[in-house]
């Protein structure tokens, strides 16, 4: 009899003492974003509130790797997801820059049992891997018709393209496009490229706007670009004048909308990105069903709501 | 340098001191000495560093890494031996890359003629840098920065900035295959560096090379014909990076129009590291391999120590100091005791 309640006492603790162990090993998830960058600093920020916040409401540690690509170049960012699979990681959580170049490193990690999750991005085709982020062609259209309506629907605009080989900076600055070729008086009259540099964006605005003296409004396509624009149109002392409407929220972006140079911005809240994407890969790693697409929507900033 | 004698029949034992000063006076003396002792050094510590170094799928990620930037690292020692300098390399490889998808998945040409004109392509594109050069006297470090220009925009003209898609499996192999467990681009770079080393230490051309590089005046009056050879170094950089562009093609299943962007100063480093003197004539294409080795191995321990990324150039940076001064430290100490 004693032995018989000993044995259930023992087999009754199992789970407590597994749960015990498991929770005594830190889960561990590398976090590879496209580029170095400060939106992705953001999205960071988010990844580790959702790691303290797993850990305080499971007792569960999880430790965020984060390894940025120096350069936004898919097989520096395959290089370095090989070498993160070479550690065996809990998770592999991604944004990856084109999800055909990535596929043959993802099938290294599926081959390995990683789980993935991606953000800002979406899967390869065929991949059952939940995806994070919004929607940039939502994003973009957002952007292009605030900029309409500030405009009164006519005048000359610019978008600034962001870096053309990225795919979600070529799928906003299309989807401006289609929202300005709506309206009859809306004319593009140029588009720079500013290669996500805040720096180029600033040189490429300005030079713009001193071939189209009558351009009325910008748009851009990525999170540098816009203060780059910002800083040439209060250089040029156009604020007011000149029309901005920007993407995401570096805090240069916020700090323009507070000084009344950019209107507003839309933003696809990284760190929001950032969090559903770790608790999406907890979720995984413990093996539970996620879902196929997390929406974690797109922000309108104003001054008002800053 | 001190002298030691030995009586016949006695066990050599001589002081530790001079053992490692002996072991150090080997290296130094072989021209790769230096570069091997840094590679051993650094190939050791990750080891003991790091449980994940030292295994198979890893070695096979650095030994492909490897592959693309020591195709053309090659090809950029061979410039700078001869004195000479190639900043479109890069911007070569993107456009054979971009070009060679657009002949398969648009033009639906056979895979294998689509690779071999993008050779000749890159070839050619390496050939007109040269053939400028030479004709225009033009310096090569300022009209290359011009062409990778020109190379990379037409890249930009002809994809719009996006990667062209659904590249036929059939040369998938030649970027992701292993053959008796070695990435088939690492082996392409094997057979690519025997034959520039080859033609480098055991034919006339190769000694031309190192002749132009020590004293091009020197050169001409000797008969060689200089501008010959310039030109073709020029068309085997760009021979060799357009390789590397389609191997890059075959690995990614898509043709990126960024490809090539980090190979323009990764080889000049590496080239560096591994003995190739800038201002020409000295060096190997062997030994700026074996510097593309070393970056390709911190490259790899940066990711698996978890070193942040802002702190990757830094570290990354600082062992290539810490590599190159070993190295000049051991040749001054060993020059100072040798007066």
């Amino acid at each position: 009899m004693k032995k018989a309640l000993l044995l259930g006492a023992v087999l009754a603790a199992t789970p407590l003492v597994a749960q015990a162990a498991d929770n005594s090993t830190p889960l561990r998830f590398v976090l590879i974003p496209k580029v170095v960058h400060p939106w992705f600093d953001k999205l960071n920020t988010g990844a580790r509130a959702a790691a303290d916040m797993i850990t305080k409401t499971t007792g569960q540690k999880i430790e965020i790797e984060y390894r940025a690509p120096q350069t936004a170049d898919v097989s520096s960012q395959n290089d370095i997801i090989e070498r993160a699979i070479a550690t065996h990681p809990d998770g592999l959580i991604l944004d990856l820059l084109d999800e055909k170049g990535n596929r043959a490193t993802m099938d290294e990690a599926t081959e390995q049992k990683i789980p993935m999750t991606v953000f800002d991005s979406l899967p390869p085709e065929g991949m059952n891997i939940t995806a994070v982020g919004a929607d940039f062609c939502e994003q973009g259209t957002i952007a292009a018709e605030r900029l309409a309506t500030l405009i009164g629907k006519k005048g000359e605009v610019a978008i600034m393209m962001g870096v053309p080989t990225a795919p979600n900076h070529t799928l906003r600055a299309e989807c401006e496009k289609k929202v300005f070729a709506k309206y009859p008086d809306i004319k593009v009259v140029a588009t720079g490229i500013d290669n996500d540099s805040i720096e180029t964006g600033q040189k490429q605005a300005s030079a713009i706007m001193q071939a189209h003296p009558n351009l009325v409004g910008w748009v851009a396509c990525d999170a540098s670009g816009p203060v780059g624009i910002g800083q040439a149109i209060r250089e040029s002392g156009k604020a007011g004048k000149v029309q901005e409407v920007g993407l995401d929220n570096l805090n240069d972006m916020l700090q323009l909308i507070r000084d009344g140079v950019a209107e507003s911005t839309a933003s696809s809240r990284p760190e929001m990105q950032g969090y559903w994407a770790v608790v999406s890969a907890w979720q995984s790693a413990m093996g539970q069903k996620t879902p196929k697409y997390i929406d974690t929507g797109i922000d309108v900033i104003t001054k008002k709501s800053l | 340098m001190s002298l030691e004698t030995t009586l016949p029949g006695a066990t050599p034992t001589p002081p530790k001191a001079s053992s490692i000063r002996a072991l150090v006076a080997r290296m130094v003396a072989n021209p790769l000495g230096g570069v091997i002792g840094a590679m051993i050094l650094i190939f050791g510590i990750s080891c003991v560093l790091s449980p994940h170094f030292l295994t198979s799928f890893n070695m096979i990620i650095i030994a492909r890494a490897l592959a693309f930037i020591g195709l053309v690292t090659i090809g950029q020692a061979v410039l700078m031996i001869l004195g000479e300098l190639d900043l479109s390399v890069g911007a070569i490889g993107g456009l054979a890359g971009v070009v060679g998808g657009m002949l398969m998945v648009q033009v639906g040409l056979n895979p294998w003629l689509s690779l071999a004109l993008c050779l000749l392509m890159g070839a050619g594109c390496g050939l007109l840098n040269g053939l400028l050069i030479t004709q225009l006297r033009l310096h090569s470090l300022v009209l290359t920065i011009g062409m990778a220009g020109v190379y990379g925009g037409a890249n930009l003209v002809a994809t719009r900035g996006v990667a062209i898609t659904g590249v036929p499996h059939e040369i998938s192999f030649l970027g992701r295959g292993l053959v008796f467990g070695f990435p088939v681009p690492f082996l392409v770079l094997v057979v690519c560096l025997s034959i520039v080393a080859f033609v480098m230490m055991r034919t006339p051309v190769g000694r031309y090379i190192y002749a132009i590089g020590s004293n091009p005046q020197a050169a001409r009056m000797l008969g060689i014909r200089v501008n010959a050879i310039r030109m073709g170094a020029f068309a085997l950089a760009g021979f060799l990076s357009a390789l590397a562009g389609i191997l890059m093609v075959a690995r990614l299943g898509t043709a990126q129009p960024s490809i090539g962007d980090t190979w323009v100063l990764s080889p000049i480093a590496a080239a560096v590291i591994g003995g190739v003197a800038t201002t020409g004539g000295l060096g190997s294409p062997v030994g700026a391999v074996l510097g593309a080795v070393i970056i390709g191995m911190i490259e790899d321990i940066i990711v698996l120590f978890g070193i942040s990324p802002y702190w990757q150039s830094i570290v990354s940076g600082g062992i290539v100091v810490l590599a190159i001064s070993l190295d000049s430290l051991a040749r001054h100490y060993l020059n100072r005791d040798a007066s």
